[in-house]
């Protein structure tokens, strides 16, 4: 094998940069803001509301959010009164019995991630400053000034603990704390005794001999009333961070505060430590922040532990400080119980939450709340929750930075607590696995990856792990030991003294013991050949089809516009076009008189190259013969009659050109090949639909382009497909060439360059995929902890050995995920899942990204469900069942989804909640589980797994490329679509506040939040509808459209016009901001849907209205009834 | 020496190939789980021997058939048509993309085929033997 991945030892990969990425751009207003909510109930019946000057003022915002959550808090329910008593004990309830009032500043909002929208910036400016107050008399500054980030999501969480520390403004928390008497037992035992020091080091004792507290806990979690959840929820998060919270413990010891040389924790004492305690089970909530003690267990431990992790005085001889982080842990919770006074819960929730992002313990949720699913809209505003918290126990991390843990947006794991054995992953049911966006892109805002660049590169000498910030340093800190195999290793020398300036430099301050996400620059050894340069080669279908429909000529433009925003840093880029048809046509682009020179070859037998060289050619060099070649070439073809097209042998062709080199090619192709090798038959057979046979649709009806696309990942050749399509395209055998060498695929049905919306669709994604900085001849390896094993892989690669992905691109933003199986118990408390990607960044230097996730190990079903990450599990699931309905049956695919569910579903209910076997009224999961019900629905109604006969297999191979290629981020929006009413959103909605562009409050998918005079939008991030009603006030129809009355308003694929009216404005930003808001470079399409409108175009949309019934497939509450029969008749 | 002593002997000879073939396939298996080869290089290899090992036991199968060899023939009969089968659906040959995911199969099929090439061979050796005695 040439390819340069082949990595030097054992292809190693190092960790990359850690770096946390916010997962909302700050800029990005998340549903939720207050000032978000549709105006208050009533508006005129026609919903629509002029244009008001002046704003509403934030109580009037806050008040009723009327459609949505579907009214005020209901009073209990008589039966539910134990859950009630429940959740008023926890803090979380607490807001529940508060009807909204007008005073309050924020809504109550079930939601950490909510919380942490409202934040008000007054709130995080003071936590700044605390934070920085903190840092301040450290000796180490922060590493990677991280300290000073106070904003960054990742120190949030830390911020959380700072009250603890000494010496601090505790403006918000400890107000909070002493208002709120927990339920009778465990008082402000710890508090008062050392102000501002976390409340766990003293409460620990009280909390072993409370057993009442404890039982309470313990119980099975109680069922909540449906509104109580939805309102009510998010205290809960608060209540346990408090008591779970050993962090706190750890840290407040003097000697941090000192900002003196805190004392090197050494690994095995780490470990002994927390292994012994005196718990039974190994995994021990306490020590989480933010996490909720399992029941049983919970806050029990902590007398004997609270020397585990750090006793002041316990070996300080040793040199190593620590990095300032520490202290902001303890602070994670505070929450007791009960919570009075709602300001400052709401303030708590902004604190703990200032920001998008995730830390050890961002979210307050700690405790495992059941909800009913039953009975109640679901809480789809959840789906933007960031996933359940990691705890960790204290000082898990040698550095403590917040960065110390990979951001859910780079890799997130289904179980953010890892069953220690397989029994018990078994007997919850609940898939396990990673899902991995290695190379996602970052935004304006978000931080960049940090690099490593003095080529130090320290790695177990056994399993090859990269040195991350969860190795522990032994031996005077001579040596430090992995963190997956225990193998002791050297600790370069280069990581305290720096032979070429002579001085001595601080190890702490390394960005790869600080962060999680972190890319080295490689030394030689990681290549086998120089790093690549750049290559495109465009490989142009020029038969009849495809001229006629436009492509040929936009594409033409789109890369001519483009050329300057191709990578092309050392001027290395490559570039070549090849046009096809009845022949291959190559083109010189490397001629004296700068004029291209066509060439033809007509052997589609045993294509050649014409000439060895010229036909790829230095970007710079050939720029102006490019440019000439591309003005000139919607004309060249403008008269072709020519409908055969030969993209085998062309491919063959291209093949020979880039192999030498590697690189990119780029298919636009408009027909469906069909001379020579590679032919295809149009074989779509409308009779096949919806049978069992329609899999066979689905897979690829040529070996040809299989057999391709090893050949290509062999050589670091990539192609990616732009499929235009007016018939058949046959996405299904020619997106083969993508999935299997890292690529793309785009589809455009019944393109047409005619209409501007079809090719500026086109030109954005073609220009945005051009601009895109890929990875080249990357290769990609997944490491864990000693006992698991990755078991099976999703996504756009070829699976080179075992666990070695080879991605000759790496497109930005494509998600890959990855199952993972036991081989053995787990008797360590901490898992870590290392990925590294091994790759040549498009400026020409071989690096290696390494993302580190560390997750603590649970011997209780309980947390396993508390820490269940629902999207991440509905992105593996959709992974799965696409590759099931491909291999093997639609139906066999959409069963597993259900049984899935089914089986989750059945667990919780027999082992989780009280009512264990026997039939239940209503249908119980955790809190962070309840939308994945819903989930499942949207994945069985979408177009990628839907039942019947309607369905194209081109949409459908398109869908499931979508399922197995997007990341979460717009893989949960492509399965449950973002609905807003637009006709009567806030006033602020669609202006621009302090997060950027405000959007209006998502909104249930139900057909009866229509109305027949509203104007609605629904976006799944491939397309946008406007849907308005047929009674829309001429007004409404003026302000946005500028036409007179809505029997002029045309449907359809449309471009909003640009008017001066305000409404039209605020629609248009929301609509751009929409384009734009996720990483993706889809961009998604306007479609204007008319209520009596174009029958298809209607239905289409109404697809999309997942809690309805649309047949075959049940609504949302007859699916829970299904599932409900099925789980009540089965056992778990 | 009688026919049948010949066409048994010509039975052994064969066995002893297939049973080769056999093991080369599962060293190789072995090795691609241990990563001391790529599934390009695997498939590649193996696959050229695919089709001759089928075509080689049809082929024994039917000079047992046209012998007369009735035991023999019944024996080699549902390989045969399994093999038939796997042709006639393009699933004979090793697909790269997909080896993982199918290697379990792989494994199991190889091991099944290696056991019933070993009875055949000692089947074959003790009726050669047997038809040799006989013979003298």
């Amino acid at each position: 094998m040439r390819p340069a991945q082949a990595a030097p030892p054992r292809p190693g990969f190092r960790p990359p940069p850690p770096q946390q990425q916010q997962q909302f751009p700050p800029n990005i207003p998340r549903p939720g803001t207050p000032g978000q909510q549709p105006g208050p109930p009533g508006n005129n019946p026609i919903g629509y509301r002029p244009p008001m000057n002046g704003q509403l003022s934030p109580a009037q915002n806050f008040g009723p959010r009327p459609p949505i959550n579907g009214g005020m808090p209901r009073p209990p329910h008589p039966q539910d009164q134990n859950q009630i008593q429940n959740a008023m004990r926890r803090p979380s309830a607490g807001g529940s019995s508060l009807p909204p009032s007008p005073s309050i500043q924020r809504p109550p909002m079930p939601n950490g991630a909510i919380g942490s929208q409202q934040s008000p910036l007054l709130q995080q400016q003071q936590l700044q400053q605390q934070y920085m107050q903190q840092g301040a008399p450290l000796q180490r500054p922060p590493p990677m000034g991280g300290a000073q980030r106070a904003p960054s999501p990742m120190i949030r969480p830390s911020t959380l603990s700072q009250p603890g520390s000494p010496g601090m403004p505790r403006p918000y928390q400890s107000p909070q704390i002493q208002a709120r008497p927990p339920p009778g037992q465990f008082m402000g035992q710890g508090r008062p005794s050392v102000p501002g020091s976390p409340a766990m080091n003293q409460m620990v004792p009280p909390f072993g001999p409370m057993p009442p507290f404890g039982q309470n806990q313990s119980q099975p979690p109680t069922p909540q009333m449906p509104h109580q959840q939805q309102y009510q929820q998010q205290p809960p998060p608060l209540q346990d961070p408090n008591a779970g919270n050993l962090g706190s413990m750890s840290t407040p010891t003097p000697v941090a505060h000192g900002g003196a040389h805190k004392p090197k924790r050494m690994y095995p004492q780490g470990m002994d430590s927390y292994q012994d305690p005196a718990s039974n089970s190994g995994f021990q909530p306490a020590n989480i922040p933010g996490i909720p003690p399992p029941p049983g267990q919970n806050t029990l431990q902590p007398a004997g532990q609270t020397s585990q992790f750090f006793v002041p005085g316990e070996k300080q001889g040793s040199n190593f400080a620590q990095p300032g982080f520490q202290q902001a842990q303890p602070l994670a919770g505070q929450p007791l119980a009960g919570q009075p006074n709602m300001n400052q819960l709401t303030n708590q929730m902004g604190t703990m939450n200032v920001g998008p992002g995730y830390g050890f313990n961002t979210q307050a949720s700690s405790q495992l709340s059941t909800v009913a699913l039953m009975g109640a809209a679901p809480r789809i505003l959840d789906l933007e929750a960031p996933p359940p918290s990691i705890n960790l126990p204290a000082n898990s991390s040698i550095t403590n930075s917040p960065h110390a843990n990979c951001d859910p947006s780079y890799k997130r794991s289904t179980l953010n607590a890892i069953p220690a054995n397989s029994q018990l992953l078994q007997k919850s049911r609940i898939p396990f696995g990673l899902v991995i966006t290695p190379y996602r892109s970052v935004k304006e805002g978000d931080e960049p990856v940090p690099v490593v660049s003095d080529s130090i590169i320290a790695r177990c000498r056994r399993c090859r792990t990269y040195i991350n910030p969860f190795v522990k340093f032994v031996e005077g800190g001579q040596r430090w030991k992995c963190n997956m195999c225990f193998t002791l290793n050297e600790v370069p020398s280069s990581f305290d003294y720096d032979s070429q300036t002579q001085q001595p430099v601080d190890r702490w301050q390394r960005k790869e013991l600080n962060h999680a996400v972190v890319e080295y620059i490689a030394p030689a050894e990681y290549m086998v050949r120089p790093p690549q340069p750049l290559v495109y080669l465009f490989l142009i279908d020029v038969s009849y089809p495809a001229v006629q429909c436009g492509m040929v000529a936009t594409a033409a433009t789109t890369i001519l516009e483009s050329l300057d925003r191709i990578p092309n840093d050392e001027g290395r880029t490559k570039i070549g076009i090849i046009t096809v048809d009845t022949s291959i046509h190559f083109y010189n682009l490397n001629t004296a008189s700068q004029e291209p020179q066509m060439l033809v070859v007509s052997d589609l037998e045993e294509p050649f190259l014409p000439q060895p060289q010229d036909l790829l050619c230095n970007l710079k060099e050939c720029r102006p013969t490019l440019e000439a070649l591309l003005n000139r070439m919607s004309d060249m073809f403008k008269d072709t009659q020519s409908v055969g097209n030969a993209l085998g042998p062309a491919l063959q062709a291209a093949y020979k050109m880039v192999s030498p080199i590697g690189g990119k090619i780029l298919c636009l192709q408009a027909t469906l090949p069909n001379l020579e090798a590679g032919a295809l038959k149009p074989r779509e057979d409308p009779k096949l639909l919806g049978t069992s046979k329609e899999s066979t649709l689905l897979q690829a009806g040529s070996s040809f382009y299989k057999t391709m696309a090893v050949e290509c990942s062999k050589s670091q050749v990539c192609v990616d497909m732009f499929l235009f399509g007016s018939q058949y395209s046959d996405v299904a055998t020619l997106s083969c060439l993508p999935r299997y060498t890292g690529g793309s695929t785009f589809f455009y049905p019944a393109f047409t360059a005619a209409k501007s919306e079809d090719a500026l669709k086109f030109a954005h994604e073609l220009a945005e995929f051009l601009a895109q900085r890929i990875a080249l001849e990357a290769v990609m390896r997944v490491r864990a902890s000693k006992g698991l094993r990755m078991s099976a892989f999703y996504g756009n690669f070829f699976v080179r050995s075992t666990d070695l992905l080879s991605l000759p691109n790496v497109p930005r933003d494509q998600s890959y995920s990855i199952e993972i199986s036991y081989e053995d118990n787990l008797t360590i408390p901490i898992v870590c899942f290392q990925t590294a990607l091994l790759h040549t960044s498009s400026s020409g230097e071989r690096r290696i990204r390494v993302l580190t996730l560390a997750l603590p190990v649970t011997n209780t079903l309980s947390d396993l469900f508390l820490s269940a990450d629902q999207v991440a599990i509905a992105t593996l699931l959709a992974n799965k069942a696409v590759e099931r309905g491909m291999n093997s049956k639609l139906d066999d695919a959409r069963d597993a989804l259900t049984n899935k569910c089914v089986d989750i579903l059945g667990v919780y209910k027999t082992h989780m909640t009280a009512s264990s076997s026997g039939a239940t009224p209503n249908l119980q999961i955790s809190d962070n589980l309840k939308l994945l019900p819903l989930l499942t629905l949207g994945m069985l109604k979408h177009v990628a797994l839907r039942g019947g006969s309607q369905i194209p297999s081109d949409l459908r191979s398109y869908a499931m490329h979508l399922f197995s290629t997007l990341p979460s981020q717009c893989l949960i929006p492509y399965i449950h679509p973002r609905f807003y009413s637009l006709h009567n959103m806030p006033e602020n909605c669609g202006t621009i506040g302090d997060n950027g562009i405000e959007m209006p409050m998502p909104m249930n998918l139900s057909s009866e939040r229509l109305e027949r005079g509203g104007l609605f939008m629904l976006e799944d991030s491939q397309n946008i509808f406007l849907w308005i009603g047929r009674d829309a006030v001429p007004q409404l129809c003026m302000d946005l459209f500028g036409v007179s009355n809505y029997e002029s308003i045309r449907g359809g694929k449309t471009t909003l016009p640009s008017l001066e009216s305000d409404f039209n404005q605020r629609v248009n930003l929301i609509v751009g901001k929409t384009r734009e808001m996720r990483r993706s470079s889809y961009y998604p399409q306007l479609y204007v849907i008319k209520e009596d409108g174009d029958p298809a175009l209607r239905l289409w949309f109404l697809s999309h209205l997942i809690e309805d019934r649309a047949e075959p497939v049940m609504s949302y509450h007859q699916y829970l009834g299904h599932l409900k029969d099925r789980v009540n008749s089965g056992s778990f | 020496m009688s026919a049948e002593a010949m066409v048994f002997l010509f039975g052994v000879i064969v066995g002893a190939c297939l049973l080769f073939v056999k093991v080369f396939f599962v060293i190789l298996i072995s090795d691609l789980e241990v990563d001391y080869i790529n599934p390009i290089e695997l498939c590649n290899k193996l696959n050229q021997f695919v089709l001759p090992e089928m075509f080689v036991q049809a082929f024994m199968t039917s000079i047992f058939l046209v012998s007369g060899q009735w035991i023999a023939t019944a024996w080699n009969l549902p390989l045969v048509a399994y093999n038939a089968n796997k042709v006639m659906n393009g699933k004979h040959m090793f697909d790269a993309t997909e080896i993982f995911r199918t290697l379990g199969q792989h494994k199991k099929e190889c091991f099944i085929k290696l056991g019933f090439y070993l009875l055949s061979f000692f089947y074959y050796l003790y009726r050669m033997i047997l038809a040799l005695v006989n013979d003298s």
